[in-house]
Order: structure tokens, then sequence, then C-alpha cells
């Protein structure tokens, strides 16, 4: 499951989400003409982040998770003639997997069961100004930080391309740009540059739950009718 | 590293710090990634040899069938001064308008636009109309069309989706080299490409009179049908991912002041989902509660997290159906 610079599209360096679409409607036609390495990369790019999608919604069931994205698979394998490109490929993959989440519910007649992201709850606005100034006499610090990191999670998956994958070596292995380009065998501009793309989509997804929070937090609310 | 230093000059550095304190994401055991990959595995090489089965007959169909340009006739209005047709509604990502024969970028919403106008989108973007009788109709990304008169539209490439929920009855008519599509009060989606017509019906029944030739499609059919005449006939559920970029590109309505309900019908609408409350008392609860804010550029399953989580209603999907209930967790 490892990360290979084979497996960076082309135009990754500059990959926008118009790029992407283009990219994925490639691929989709790749892998129905029969290419089977096409097919693997597109699992070794998805599985992950479909398994995180799936186990955040299923209660962290390691085992269901598994067979819900298994179905997934086979499911979206099943409909790729009919994916036209009107999203990204991976978010096409995200509703299928919905889908089998409800079909799981519904046989096992789990009515109660109701998962509501936190990236879509209003307190989302509160978590990220917490973080950006953490204090020392922050209650509960486990569950906040377990919060976080299924936020930061959520929108590192959701990135077009491998731009999660580049922030994660930069700030978590501590990769310096050459190291990155490098790695991914691409110019020192190229990497500078497919890094400041991660960067500005990372905080462009990040600012969108938040400012959809907060404009929620501070307008929302209900009165009795 | 010019960028990022002036970056972290202007601001703290959030990103960093956001993926610092997230730590690695979660990877998936071994075990479930072997065991998902040979499924999938069987699943891809099972696909491609049902499609190399039936290469033949693509083929065949495929021989000799020219471009296609769609006409949506959608009640014919002589009136042939430039009047206004629709309203934009929703613009998301790359959408151009022809002004003077050049491609002017379309950014903004609630501009309206005038007999002869010509729109399209490019991969990745998508437009929602508002027609002036009130029914709703959406390109998807690459689709190219002409608004030929107050309700005559031209689809010269792409796919459109149009829902006439508010005119029951009108009796909307599409004019294609294949055939004529009739309907009445329904939704559904053309798709035309490399000479190609496909028909989704989410709801209501679609005819397609091929001179004289009836073929019916009702809601939860896919028809795939050729220059020729050839037509292949497949199920699509109402909540197929296939309508994903209907509710991606769909334009929010204003709720604020509204009850809970409107905001449940809108939802179940552009999901495909059965409405059902759990008891009278929910569904009474649902038109008392008055929503406040608004939900611009939130899909319709977001919008609905987000707004419910401010009362005592919460929601469950099973299978196509939306089930509401009073909150169990307060």
């Amino acid at each position: 499951m490892s990360f290979k610079p084979k497996d960076l599209p082309p135009t990754a360096v500059q990959l926008d989400m118009a790029d992407m679409v283009h990219v994925d409607r490639a691929v989709a036609r790749r892998i129905l003409a029969g290419d089977e390495a096409a097919f693997r990369e597109l699992f070794d790019r998805f599985f992950p982040r479909l398994y995180r999608f799936a186990l955040v919604r299923l209660n962290r069931d390691q085992e269901t998770a598994r067979d819900v994205v298994q179905q997934t698979f086979c499911n979206a394998i099943e409909r790729l003639d009919g994916y036209r490109g009107e999203a990204a490929l991976y978010t096409w993959f995200c509703q299928i997997c919905r889908n089998v989440i409800s079909d799981h519910y519904r046989k096992r007649q789990r009515g109660a069961e109701h998962v509501v992201l936190l990236e879509d709850q209003p307190d989302m606005r509160a978590i990220l100004e917490a973080l950006a100034a953490p204090t020392d006499d922050e209650p509960d610090t486990g569950v906040w930080r377990q919060q976080v990191r299924r936020v930061v999670e959520a929108t590192l998956d959701a990135l077009p391309g491998h731009y999660g994958e580049v922030l994660e070596w930069k700030y978590l292995d501590g990769q310096s740009v050459e190291e990155i380009a490098r790695r991914l065998e691409l110019g020192p501009k190229a990497a500078e540059s497919l890094l400041t793309r991660a960067r500005v989509a990372f905080r462009a997804a990040i600012s969108d739950l938040a400012g959809a929070s907060d404009e929620l937090t501070g307008s929302l609310g209900q009165s009795p009718g | 590293m010019e960028h990022e230093s002036q970056d972290r000059k202007s601001s703290p550095d959030i990103v960093a710090s956001l993926i610092r304190a997230a730590g690695r994401r979660t990877e998936p055991p071994e075990d479930a990634y072997q065991q998902v990959l040979a499924a999938a595995t069987g699943a891809f090489r099972e696909k491609v040899a049902e499609r190399r089965g039936r290469s033949w007959i693509l083929l065949a169909t495929a021989a000799g069938v020219a471009a296609l340009a769609i006409a949506f006739l959608l009640q014919w209005n002589s009136n042939t001064a430039q009047t206004q047709v629709a309203q934009v509604a929703r613009v998301i990502g790359t959408a151009e308008l022809a002004i003077d024969g050049d491609w002017k970028p379309m950014t903004e919403t609630g501009g309206y636009l005038a007999t002869g106008a010509k729109l399209r989108t490019l991969a990745g973007g998508g437009v929602a109309l508002a027609l002036d009788d009130g029914a709703s109709l959406r390109l998807a990304a690459a689709t190219e069309l002409q608004i030929d008169g107050p309700r005559l539209v031209l689809l010269r490439s792409g796919t459109v989706y149009l829902d006439t929920r508010a005119i029951l009855g009108t009796g909307y008519q599409i004019e294609t080299p294949v055939g004529t599509a009739r309907d009445v009060g329904t939704q559904f989606e053309l798709h035309v490409a490399d000479g190609s017509l496909g028909l989704r019906v989410r709801e209501g029944r679609v005819e397609i009179d091929r001179a004289g030739n009836l073929v019916n499609g009702s809601a939860g059919e896919q028809l795939d049908i050729d220059l020729l005449g050839g037509v292949s006939r497949t199920s699509i559920a109402a909540t197929d991912t296939a309508w994903q970029w209907v509710e991606t590109v769909a334009p929010a309505p204003d709720i604020d002041g509204q009850p809970a309900s409107v905001l449940l019908a809108w939802v179940s609408r552009e999901t495909g989902r059965r409405l059902h409350y759990e008891t009278p008392g929910v569904e009474a609860r649902a038109a008392t509660v008055i929503l406040h804010g608004n939900i611009v550029h939130l899909a319709p399953m977001a919008a609905l997290d987000v707004m419910l989580a401010t009362t005592d209603l919460e929601y469950t999907l099973v299978g196509d159906t939306m089930e509401v209930r009073f909150r169990t967790e307060l």
C-alpha cells in the first residue's frame, strides 16, 4: 500500500479539481478496457481512504468497515460504465460507500444508528480555533484530539491526487522539499509547487468546513413556530 | 519555498499545526487490504470479461452514428423577441457564456438569460438554471446548450437534468433525431455523446416517439438509444450514484424562517429518497420548528445534518427512505 513515484499521475504537479476529473475519466476508461495496472493503482489509492470513510460511519467497527469497503469496490466496478466524470472518482466511490452503509443498517434493522460527521457539526470552528491556540487547561484533551484527528483525516482523504501524502511527508516525516522532490522524481521547483498547491487545497477544504460551521453557529438556531 | 515562507509570515501555520496535531492517518489492517483486494480484483476481471463478451453488439450499434443535436422542446412559444427565459441559480467550477462569439467566464449567480443564450460547462463544472415556469434545469460537466426560446433548449452535447416538480401536467416534450420524448411532472436526465442518447428517469414517466413507435421509460429505468433505434434498457434506483452530480449542483432554497419540513422535503427530492415521519407528532413538529440561517453551498445531505443538529429532530437513512423522528440523544 505504500506510495511510489510511479503512482503519481503525470499532471499531479498542477492538479486542480477539473484536471482531476479528466484524470479520473481516463483512469475509468483504462480500467474498463481491462488495464489491471490501472485498477490496482486506483485500488491502492482509494482503499485506505474509503476504509477510513467507512470506519467513522460504522462506530469504528473494523470488520464491518472491511466488508462495506469490499462491497463498495464490487459495486463501483460493476457500475463503472456509468461514471461520466461529473464528480471526482473518489467522491463517486464515497457515494457508493454511503449507500452500502445505508443498506447495512437497513439489513440489520438498526434504525437508531445516526452518524453525523464531525465536519458537518456546528462546533467545528471552535475545534479549529482551539487547535490554533491550544491551552494547558484544555478539558478532555483526548476527546478533543480524537475529533481533530477525524476532521484532518477526512480533509486529507478528500484532497485531490496525492496532496494528502505530500503534506504528511512534509509535516509528519519532516522531509524537505528537496527530499520530496527526489521521492517523486521531480525537480525542486515542481515539488515546491506541488507542496504549495497541497497546502492551499488543505486550507481551502478546512476553511470551507469551518466557514460553513461558523456561519451556522452564528446565525442558526431554532425557535418554536 | 518562497510561497510557503510568505504564507508563514502572514499567519500562524494552521496547516502544519493541524496535521501534526492529528498525527498519521489510520492505516487499514493488512488482512483487510488483502481480502478486499482479492474480492475487488475478482469483480474487475469479471467486469472486463462481461464487457468483452458484448463488445460486438456495441460495435454494431455505434457504426455510422452521426453527431446528434438534442432539442428540448419544452413548450413552444412563438415569441421571437429576445426575452428572459431563465435565471442562473448556481455555478460550480468553470462555466462559460458566449458573448459576441467569445466564451466568457460565468461566475455569478442571479443573472438572467435571454433567448439565444449559449452556455457551456467545462470538466468539473456545473450550472443550475431556474426556468421561468419553476422547473430546474441543470448542466453537468462538459455540457453545451443553447436556449432557443422561452421554453426551447438545444442540447448540443453533454448531460442535463430536468426537474419539473412545480408544474405537473405541463406536458414537456423533448425532440431528438431519434425521436420525441414527452414527460409529465418528472425528474429525468438526458445524456448526449458520440451519437447516442441516454435517458434516465428518476420519477414519473417518459414516452419516446420514434416515427410513431412509442418507447416508454418509467421511473427507475435507464434507456440507451442510438440513431438506428437500438434501445437497451437497464434499471436505476432513485438513489443511485449516477444522480450524484445533480445533488452537487442543486441550488439550495432559502430556508431562513422556514419550517424544518421545507428543508426535509427539499433534501428528500434532491436525493431521491422517500420522506417518512416516524409518527404524526414528528411530522407536526417538523412543520412548526422554524430554521434560521442559510445553507448556501451546502450539499443537501450536509445541509440536513447541520440544520437538524439545531433541532430536536434527527433522521436515519434506511434503504431509499429518510426516516425522521425525535432526537434520542440531546
